[in-house]
Formats: C-alpha cells, structure tokens, sequence
C-alpha cells in the first residue's frame, strides 16, 4: 500500500490483516495446528481505544533518538493520562510538537531527543505561554 | 431516568480539535457550496451572525474580526461524531444516536447514585478523549433531558452536566423555558399557543390533559406528558433506515450545457446510490431536479424535474446511473443557466423483501449485483470516485469548498504534521 492518498478504512475488526496461523509444513505429516484461522489484526494491536486514537505525522529531526524519524506515523492516544518523561504531542503557542514531556509544578520542560545536532534546545514552559498536551504517543509506525 | 448528550456548536468544536489555536476565538462552518453558516462557536454567536446568514452577507463583519471561517468537511465530524458515541456507549447499556451530535442514554435499570456528577463525569470524558465539549442533561424523560443539556449551555458553572430531577426544579426552570424551545413544539403549534398566551414549557405542562389532547393531537400530548415527568416517548437505539435519499448541491457558476449537468446528476445519484446500498434498500423511485439562480431575477426562471419509476426496485449503479442520464436529458432546456440540481430517491424498499417481477433476467441481476459490489469494495479503499462510470465526468461536484480543511482523521495523507 503506498502511503499518500491511501483512504483508511474505518478501523474495525473486518480490518484483520489476512494473516493465518498454520502450523509448520513437514512433508507426509499434516500439521496438528492445520485447521486454525485465527486473524492478526494491526488494529486490535496499535489501537487500543478506538474513540481517542489518532495519528500524526513527523516532521523533522528533533526526536530522532525517540525513533521518531522524519515521515514516520505517530500514534496518540488521549486515554492515556500524560506522565512524567512520556512524549506526547503537545500545542504550544500556535504549533504542535512532539517531545519528551518533563512535568513539574506550575509548568513543564519539553525536551527534544537530538543531542548530536546541537540545533535543539528544551523548551520552558510557563504561565505566559498557550499549552496543551494534545496527547500521549503510544506507537511509531516507520517504513524501513 | 435519560441522558442527553449534545455536542456543544458541533462543526465548530470539531474544527477546533486539530486547531487548539482557535479556542475562544470566533469560528463559523459554511454550508455546501459556501452557501451560508450552519454552524457558530459562542464567540461568532456573540459577534451576531445568525444560523443560516449568507456568507456574501456577513463576509465583511466576519474579515473584521478575524472569524475562522471553514467548508464543511463532513468527513471529519462523521469521523468525530463516531468518537463520541463510542465514549457514549462506554457509559450506559443503550444509546440512541439521534443525529450527528446528539445521542440519548437510557439509563433505566443503572444504578447511579449522583446524577449531577455522571452528566459531569460523561461530558469530561467526551472533551478528555475526543476533545469535543458535550452538554449533559439527566431528567426522567427525553424532553426533561434535552432542556436539562440546554441549561448547561447557558451555565458554565454547571461544567457541562445538569439533573433535573427533583419536582421543584423542574418547576423553576419551566416556568423560565420558552414553549417555543421545547423539544416537539413546531412552527404550527406556536401559533395556536401564542393566540392561548401559552409562553413558557410550565404554561403548556400546567393546560388541561382534554385542552392539549384537543388542540395538539397525541404529539403535543406525548409533549405534555413528558413535561410532566412522564416518559412517553420511545427508547430507539436502533437506527430506522432513511425513507428517502437526497443528495443536491448549489454549483459555483451556473451550468448551461446538457453534458455537464448530466455529469454532475451522475455523481449526485452515484453517491445516493451508495448510501441506498449502505442501508441495504433498493429503490423503486426516483426523481431529478436542476433549478436556475433565484437572485438573478434578469434571467429566465426554471425548476424542472423529471420522476423515473423502476419496474423491480434495485440498488444497481448501472441502471440507476443510465435512468439518471434519461431524466436529465428529460428536463434539460438550453437557454436557462442551472444554479443546482439533485437526485431523490422517493420509494425504498428493504432489498430482502423484494419479489422479483415476472420479467427480471436473474442471471443478469445477479451479475450486475457483482459488479457493484466491487464498485463499492474498490471506494471503500481508495475514495470514492477512484472508479466511475463514464457518464460522471471526472467525478468531480462543482461547488465552491474553498475554506476547507484538511480530512485529518481519514485521510493518511492529510495528517496533521508536528514538529
């Protein structure tokens, strides 16, 4: 499947993937496991809590020691109540970002995960700024 | 005991979701072809634009004050509206979707202690996992629920939850709610009412049982009975199939050459088409329409149809997309520009129950059923239109959608990127 202009279907179970368990072939004896037709589902995997799973896109390089590269798929998940050090996608003063999210009394630190480039620095965030965390990163889905 | 759960300025909450930046500020939700608003956040409320005002007419005020102005995007609040009945469903046995963004829970047989403190505990959980802010209310009927999720709109203070339970209560606050915004009060019964100086929801509850079951017949007496406290009106968590499929829209510019017309009827009855096999009818009739611009009163006036009766009633795009092109070629005359057009299926019918007549071909029935169904299972994966009958064109609507944003939960590439 490519990527761009690829629809989704409405995530459900009929979304199995058409992945059988069968059994090891060996020749002249008929595996014990032959007749079942269990179904993987990436869905029942990756997405625990249809109402509140969405994706997004990365953009850039600043989380690329959180294997977050350029292009890949996130996914968030606002049932997951944002802890200490989780990266979540977050809203701040008019942009979304993803980072490591550092909680602490009356604010929070947003770090990057680059330390080789030098480009990115954490983010202090105080009362001045607009903030949110939109949501909590629970899966990165990467083209290899 | 009933909840209701309505989604606060629907549209606009749902455009709101994918931009945070927005919250507080003025948005409004154009309707198709950037006709006029249908939906305001309470900040363009407060600026006074009107449901249903004409774009062309509030454009002004709207650039003035920096109102975030959107198309519909109906594939992202289907997509949200799905979300919170999920989240609904996770909070009571049944749940009734009674449109896009509204839902009643039956909560008979639960047990809840403190119903003030579900309808909050409810309405966080739809804005904690979706984003979306949903009004609450808890009364012993739908009609005392639905004025109960209207109070927690006009007060903040009630975070988005209200019972209205006990008999004082519901007596204050009737005595303050316009009979006109009663859930099941219509347009006509307002007369009758203003004539009676019957103006508010207690006024109308506080009539003689024989005065309303004369003067309003057994709508306004299921009404009354609710205002009452008294449930009448049906629990219905399963969803009726539609009676009829209309799929119309207003073009950009006038259309004045039979081919484009025919083109875009096509695609209107494709997409009713799809719908009519989504809820397993099939239709027996069926009817096409095309109307010039009412606003240019200079130029010749028409709103012509044209009604197409099917012998065995049928869900096939090929036959329904050719008597399409008939009808279409039946009511057009050149010399009027059409302003919009549509497709009405009229009659449906449950596909199973469908004898056939005694002149169906089966054999050519059962192969034309298959190629529609591949039609389908072929849209269901790359969008609609990616396959099409030649007779539409290239699939495309010619309407404005000039403001619309992205499909950020549909579509993989419209996610939203994030640095």
């Amino acid at each position: 499947m490519t990527e761009s202009g690829f629809v989704p279907h409405p995530l459900g179970e009929e979304d199995a993937l058409d992945l059988q368990l069968a059994g090891e072939v060996k020749a002249g004896f008929p595996s014990p496991a032959g007749d079942v037709h269990e179904k993987l589902s990436l869905t029942s995997l990756l997405v625990r809590h249809s109402a509140s799973t969405f994706f997004f896109r990365v953009d850039g390089t600043s989380m690329v020691e959180a294997d977050m590269d350029e292009g890949d798929i996130i996914i968030v998940d606002r049932a997951v109540e944002p802890y200490n050090d989780c990266k979540a996608v977050c809203f701040i003063d008019g942009e979304f970002t993803v980072k490591k999210v550092e909680l602490h009394a009356g604010g929070a630190l947003l770090h990057p995960c680059n330390s080789r480039s030098g480009k990115y620095k954490p983010i202090a965030v105080g009362p001045d700024n607009q903030f949110l965390i939109w949501g909590v990163v629970t899966w990165v889905i990467k083209k290899v | 005991m009933f909840a209701l759960a309505d989604c606060n300025n629907f549209f606009a909450s749902c455009e709101r979701v994918f931009r945070p930046e927005l919250d507080g500020r003025p948005v409004i939700v154009l309707s198709n072809n950037d006709g006029c608003a249908v939906a305001r956040s309470n900040e363009a409320k407060a600026l006074g634009i009107k449901m249903g005002d004409p774009y062309f007419k509030i454009r002004g005020l709207a650039a003035a004050h920096g109102v975030a102005v959107f198309s519909s995007n109906f594939a992202l609040y289907g997509d949200m509206s799905r979300r919170v009945q999920e989240v609904l469903r996770s909070f009571a046995p049944s749940v009734e979707a009674y449109s896009i963004d509204e839902a009643f829970l039956d909560l008979r047989g639960m047990k809840v202690e403190d119903y003030a403190a579900y309808a909050r505990e409810v309405s966080a959980a739809c804005r904690r996992l979706t984003a979306i802010p949903v009004s609450v209310g808890v009364a012993p009927t739908k009609t005392l629920a639905k004025i109960a999720s209207k109070l927690c709109k006009q007060y903040p203070k009630l975070r988005g939850g209200c019972y209205l339970g006990r008999p004082q209560d519901i007596e204050k606050v009737l005595r303050k709610f316009p009979v006109s915004d009663v859930w099941g009060i219509g347009r006509r019964s307002q007369k009758k009412l203003e004539s009676m100086c019957v103006t508010t929801a207690w006024d109308y509850a506080s009539l003689s049982e024989s005065t309303v079951r004369m003067m309003f017949r057994l709508p306004g007496w299921r009404t009354w009975k609710e205002l009452r406290g008294e449930p009448c009106i049906e629990f219905e968590d399963l969803v009726e199939p539609r009676q009829s499929i209309c799929v119309s829209r207003s073009f950009t510019e006038e259309i004045r050459e039979l081919p484009l017309l025919s083109e875009q009827t096509a695609n209107f009855a494709s997409s009713a088409a799809s719908k009519l096999r989504e809820q397993g009818s099939a239709v027996r009739e069926m009817c096409v329409f095309a109307l010039t611009n009412r606003f240019k009163s200079s130029e010749p006036q028409t709103f012509a149809s044209s009604v197409r009766v099917f012998p065995d009633p049928t869900d096939d795009y090929r036959i329904i997309l050719s008597a399409v092109s008939a009808a279409t070629a039946e009511l057009y005359r050149p010399g009027y520009g059409y302003k919009k057009a549509g497709v009405v299926f009229t009659k449906l019918e449950d596909k199973a129950g469908i004898v056939p007549s005694l002149f169906a071909d089966g054999a050519l029935q059962l192969r034309e059923s298959r190629l529609s169904a591949a039609l389908d299972s072929i849209s269901a994966s790359y969008g609609r239109g990616a396959v099409r009958f030649g007779t539409q064109g290239d699939g495309h609507i010619l309407s404005s959608r000039d403001h619309q944003s992205p499909h950020y939960t549909t579509l993989w590439s419209d996610l939203t990127k994030v640095k």
